[in-house]
């Protein structure tokens, strides 16, 4: 390998890259058409449909945790009933459609549902901060768990949508035809992507900035006119929504929806994500969801059976001491160590030269 | 009559419990700065070994406990060394998930050396061992669980309060860096933490035990318990998390019996929400100063 060789490639992706840089929505459009394609592995006899699934969370879950990313990467709050509203979503869509709603109805309905006690949290924000707040959030959790399993409207158990869902009143897509739940899939895919250049529509613009100067300094960025009150809603708001999406997406993919599983073991996870993926990064949010429950389902099940736990926790521990801000920036170390390689190959060829 | 003295005992029993954990809980967010979630793991996996030992070598409950005691130290410790002292330079919220990753590791070592099946721990006393006070059974070994906690949590505050390693404890915990410069092993206080939280994790497990058997989520509601304690008493103080852990027993098991079975908790944590709107830093937490 030598420096022209390394110009070379520079030059060929240079153009394609600063496209990209320039219109940062299109690449997670490329990047949800890449994805796309995994719905068609399993009709080629290329993959499982079990593997899809597991893809089918990781996306689900890509979308619960750049909710999540607002509050902790640019907010500097935490929460720890993410679980709750994810259930939310995936049960209160399911029990709408149960009740004779449309798709559309239901998913409207429950947006506003835990959109509002997302804003209560945010408005009790104000008042409770660090680690009372985080448990606060906890109960809002635990408040929500009783609720499911204990109020006969979710089923007890579990709840199972009828028939499949009916988009626009017309397509119906099941999860038991292996056709349609390729569908799904796609869809699920487009909700992430769409999900993803909102979010990075919101961090850019005025509410992301003053989110960002709001987790540095409360009194500074009231100092310079923001308004606690109307950015820690949004903030909530937000993250509850990113999380109900969430639900929703698990509804409609899997169309059986257990009252048990929103516990704090999720929030916990679903923090993990954040963190181990990157604080304040779209694709880093995505990698952390791949980490935390792809690698381990993927692969490490496969290669080491039993221990993959094990091998997960450590996974994390290792993550946490050496990328702090999330394994996403390993990128930067990798164009630190190309630009490196670039300089002493050129010093080479200089010498060389003389 | 007997309904009211059986739910008070129960109360003081499970409040003890209760209690344990979130001192062990406060113990750590203070000096390590850090939320421990896996607090109840940590007991959990060193009541499986006094479990494990009693079955395999039928050892009595009092040897295995005190076996688990030591190995609840040690555990600590290498935590502390291994896990948390590499990553003192994280943020909070990161070091709060390496405490998941301790869980997670935890959780998968468990089927690994114990096996799939659910152990049983006996209590301390045997339960044919009881007082009748009107009409309500009051088995010894209740008595046992709350005197002994009560005396090991005053003994701490003691302990705490009047001694220089308790000087030591408490300086680190307001703040770590002035303290060093001052001489205080910090790192050494720290260590000594975890062991102790460990230690007083794993003597909840071994009181919550016989009523639950020993298995994995076994703490799940003391560990959860014990955290709302800690907020309801206040993170400021040592003894605050334990007079909350106290009102949130009885609370819960008042209201559970009296009012609703099921919506119970849900009233008890509602409450606890509005008056947190009202005391942001719990019964007896002062507002940190905070300078710009």
């Amino acid at each position: 390998m030598n420096v022209k060789f390394l110009t070379k490639i520079e030059e060929l992706l240079g153009p394609f890259s600063a496209k990209l840089r320039k219109h940062p929505n299109l690449t997670f459009v490329v990047f949800g058409l890449l994805l796309c394609l995994v719905a068609l592995l399993p009709h080629l006899g290329l993959m499982n449909f079990g593997t899809m699934s597991i893809i089918a969370y990781i996306t689900i879950y890509a979308v619960t945790a750049l909710g999540l990313n607002i509050l902790l990467g640019f907010s500097g709050l935490i929460s720890l009933g993410t679980a709750g509203f994810v259930g939310a979503g995936a049960l209160g869509t399911a029990v709408f459609i149960e009740m004779g709603l449309p798709f559309e109805l239901a998913v409207v309905l429950v947006l506003t549902i835990s959109g509002s006690i997302g804003a209560l949290i945010g408005l009790f924000s104000l008042k409770v901060e660090g680690i009372y707040l985080a448990i606060a959030t906890l109960f809002v959790g635990e408040i929500l768990r009783q609720i499911y399993t204990q109020v006969p409207i979710f089923g007890g158990n579990s709840i199972q949508i009828d028939g499949g869902i009916k988009l626009l009143g017309f397509i119906e897509l099941s999860q038991i035809f292996k056709e349609q739940r390729s569908m799904l899939f796609v869809l699920l895919v487009i909700i992430m992507v769409l999900m993803m250049i909102a979010m990075n529509n919101i961090i850019k613009s005025k509410t992301g900035r003053a989110l960002l100067a709001m987790s540095r300094s409360e009194h500074a960025a009231q100092a310079m006119g923001i308004s606690l009150l109307k950015y820690r809603l949004t903030a909530f708001v937000l993250a509850t929504l990113f999380a109900t999406v969430g639900g929703i997406m698990y509804a409609m993919y899997f169309q059986t929806i257990p009252t048990t599983s929103w516990s704090l073991d999720l929030s916990l996870f679903i923090i993990a994500m954040v963190v181990v993926g990157g604080f304040k990064s779209i694709y880093g949010t995505f990698l952390g969801a791949f980490i935390i429950h792809g690698i381990p389902n993927l692969i490490l099940k496969d290669l080491l059976g039993d221990i993959s736990y094990i091998f997960s926790g450590v996974l994390i521990i290792l993550v946490i001491i050496f990328y702090p801000n999330g394994f996403v920036y390993i990128w930067v170390d990798i164009k630190k160590g190309y630009s490196k390689l670039k300089k002493r190959l050129q010093k080479d060829v200089t010498t060389d030269g003389k | 009559m007997s309904d009211l003295f059986g739910i008070i005992f129960n109360s003081l029993e499970t409040g003890s419990v209760y209690a344990l954990a979130a001192l062990g809980i406060v113990l750590i967010f203070r000096t390590s700065k850090t939320t421990n979630f896996a607090q109840g793991m940590i007991g959990t996996f060193n009541a499986y070994i006094a479990a494990y030992v009693m079955l395999s070598l039928g050892w009595s409950i009092w040897i295995v406990a005190l076996l688990a005691l030591v190995t609840a130290f040690l555990t600590g410790i290498i935590i502390d060394t291994f896990i948390i002292r590499p990553a003192s330079k994280v943020n909070a919220i990161s070091k709060q998930i390496i405490t998941l990753g301790i869980i997670m590791v935890i959780v998968g070592l468990l089927p690994k050396i114990f096996g799939v099946a659910s152990f049983q721990l006996p209590r301390f006393i045997a339960s044919e061992y009881s007082l009748d006070i009107f009409g309500a059974t009051l088995f010894y070994n209740t008595i046992f669980v709350i005197v002994l906690s009560l005396t090991l949590m005053g003994g701490m505050f003691m302990f705490i309060q009047h001694t220089k390693w308790g000087l030591a404890t408490r300086v680190t915990a307001s703040d770590e860096t002035t303290s060093k410069l001052m001489g205080v092993p910090t790192k050494r206080v720290t260590m000594i933490s975890w062991a102790t939280a460990a230690m007083l994790g794993t003597l909840a497990a071994l009181f919550v035990a016989p009523r639950v058997s020993v298995y994995g989520n076994m703490l799940l509601t003391v560990q959860i318990s014990a955290f709302f304690a800690g907020t309801l008493g206040g993170f400021s103080t040592f003894f605050g998390p334990v007079v909350g852990a106290y009102i949130i027993a009885f609370s819960r098991n008042f209201t559970q019996f009296y009012i609703s079975d099921i919506w119970g908790n849900v009233m008890v944590y509602t409450l606890i929400l509005v008056f947190l709107y009202f005391k942001p830093y719990g019964l007896f937490g002062k507002k940190p100063t905070k300078k710009v």
